[in-house]
Parts: C-alpha cells; sequence; structure tokens
C-alpha cells in the first residue's frame, strides 16, 4: 500500500487522482451521455487550471490586505472577483458549517486540556485553601 | 447542505497543487475546502453546457470537441482556451466523430502550452536548481 502511485511523480505533475474524478464525472453526467476518455483527462486539466485561477487570486487579494494566510474570505471574493458569482451562495454554506465544525473541535479539545490543567491548579489551589485556613485558626487561637 | 455528491476532490490534493504557485504561501485550513465546493459547482457547470452542445449535435458521446465549443462560448471558461487550443474545430458534417481522436492522444503534455503562471514558477525553480548546484 505504501509504494503505490507516489514514488515516481514529480511535484510538476500533480494533478487530480483519475479515478476520483472519474466518479466525480458519472455523478455529474445526464444518463444517457457517456464521457469520452480524452475528454475525461481535459476535464481534469481545466480543474486543475481553475484551482490555479482561484488560488491566485485569493493570494493577490490576500496579499492587499497584508495578511499572510490565505483565508476562507480570499477564496470568496475570488470566486466573486473572476465572475463565478453563483457559486458564492454555497461556498458560503460550507465556509459556516466549516466554521461552526472547528468550533466544536476547539471547544471539545480545551474541555479535555482544562480538565488536564485543572488538577495540578486544584492541587495547587488546594494547598493554598489548607495554609489560609491554618493561618486564621491559628490566628483564632491566640 | 445540498450535498448531492458520493465522491469528493482530495482536499489536501488541492492544497499542494495551489502550492505549486510559488506566489502562494500560507494557506488557511477551509480554503482548499472552499475551493473543493467551488471545483464542485464548476465541473457540474462545465459539464452541463458541454453536453448541451453533445445534444446539439445529435450525439452520445461527450467528446473533446463539444467541450472545446462550450469553453469558446462561455465567458467564464475563457481562462479554459489554452486547455483546449490544440482541439481540432468539430466539422459541421453530420458524421460526428470526425478527427476527434487526432490531435488528442495519450500524449496530455501536448494540451499543456503557454500557461503563465505555472510556467513562470517551473522555470524559476529551474533557476533556483542551477543556483544552489553552483
Amino acid at each position: 500500500m505504501s509504494d503505490n502511485e507516489r514514488s515516481g511523480a514529480a511535484d510538476d505533475d500533480l494533478s487530480l487522482p483519475k479515478a476520483t474524478v472519474q466518479k466525480l464525472i458519472n455523478e455529474m453526467m445526464p444518463n444517457e451521455i457517456a464521457c469520452a476518455k480524452d475528454t475525461r483527462d481535459l476535464l481534469i486539466d481545466s480543474c486543475v487550471e481553475f484551482i490555479h485561477l482561484i488560488a491566485s487570486e485569493a493570494n493577490d487579494i490576500c496579499e492587499r490586505e497584508n495578511k499572510k494566510t490565505i483565508a476562507g474570505e480570499h477564496v470568496v471574493a475570488a470566486l466573486q472577483a473572476l465572475g463565478f458569482d453563483d457559486y458564492v451562495e454555497e461556498v458560503d454554506d460550507v465556509y459556516k458549517e466549516h466554521k461552526k465544525q472547528q468550533k466544536e473541535r476547539d471547544r471539545k479539545s480545551t474541555r479535555l486540556e482544562n480538565t488536564g490543567i485543572a488538577e495540578e491548579e486544584l492541587l495547587r489551589q488546594q494547598e493554598l485553601l489548607f495554609a489560609q485556613s491554618r493561618q486564621k485558626f491559628e490566628a483564632q487561637q491566640q | 447542505m445540498k450535498k448531492k455528491y458520493k465522491t469528493k476532490f482530495p482536499v489536501a490534493r488541492i492544497k499542494k497543487i495551489m502550492q505549486l504557485d510559488e506566489d502562494v504561501g500560507k494557506v488557511a485550513q477551509a480554503t482548499p475546502v472552499l475551493i473543493s465546493k467551488a471545483l464542485e459547482l464548476f465541473m457540474q457547470s462545465l459539464i452541463d453546457q458541454a453536453c448541451q452542445e453533445t445534444r446539439q449535435r445529435n450525439a452520445k458521446r461527450l467528446s473533446a470537441a463539444h467541450l472545446k465549443k462550450t469553453i469558446e462560448t462561455v465567458e467564464q471558461f475563457d481562462f479554459l482556451k489554452d486547455v483546449v487550443a490544440n482541439i481540432p474545430d468539430p466539422m459541421e458534417s453530420s458524421t460526428g466523430g470526425g478527427g476527434v481522436g487526432a490531435g488528442v492522444d495519450e500524449d496530455n503534455e501536448s494540451n499543456k502550452p503557454t500557461r503563465s503562471r505555472r510556467s513562470k514558477s517551473s522555470s524559476s525553480k529551474a533557476i533556483k536548481d542551477q543556483e544552489m548546484e553552483l
């Protein structure tokens, strides 16, 4: 399993996996029309071009905002700038969903971390409280 | 969410492809996910419109020529003109598939002429390699 496709491919030959794209094409094509093999390859090339197009525009937008990381907002803005307004709504929905899921992930992990830290913290706090009540007790004894 | 497709584009691969562009630096986690969605919409749109051409020609297979016609007609797909530049134009005769196999064989290299961004990166990469060798 480890040695399959990756071994010979140079970075520049990077494309989308044929099998995956073929499956998607089959899902997207109307029932009565088939896709020729060379057409499939052209569709793959078109997808790669699309990625480059959006990435480049999003990168420009990102730089104009003096940011270093291409964010979701930049992708959405790029789609608008390049005449793909009709995609914006659905892409934005995906973005909202993604942010929501990320919040869930963050919340869950900090909850666990808090439990871990809290124990030591709790011990410390406990010691402090003991020391304080000892002092109070000793003060009362006088 | 109207997820109607079972198959998804590989998000990690999309990120790698993005970063082939030397100008592209860091990329937020959401970014390739959003591009994956946009890619879905794009591919469906391209297929839908290309199939219209297929039907118009009374063909049963979506050919490279149909794709080319679509790309040349629809403004949104202007950026794809280079991808189909080598495809021979469709013949007007009703014999349909003539010439389709001709220019477009297994050798997809010929379908990749000047893509300004990519050739820039690969040539500057080459120069960098040479410099490193020194």
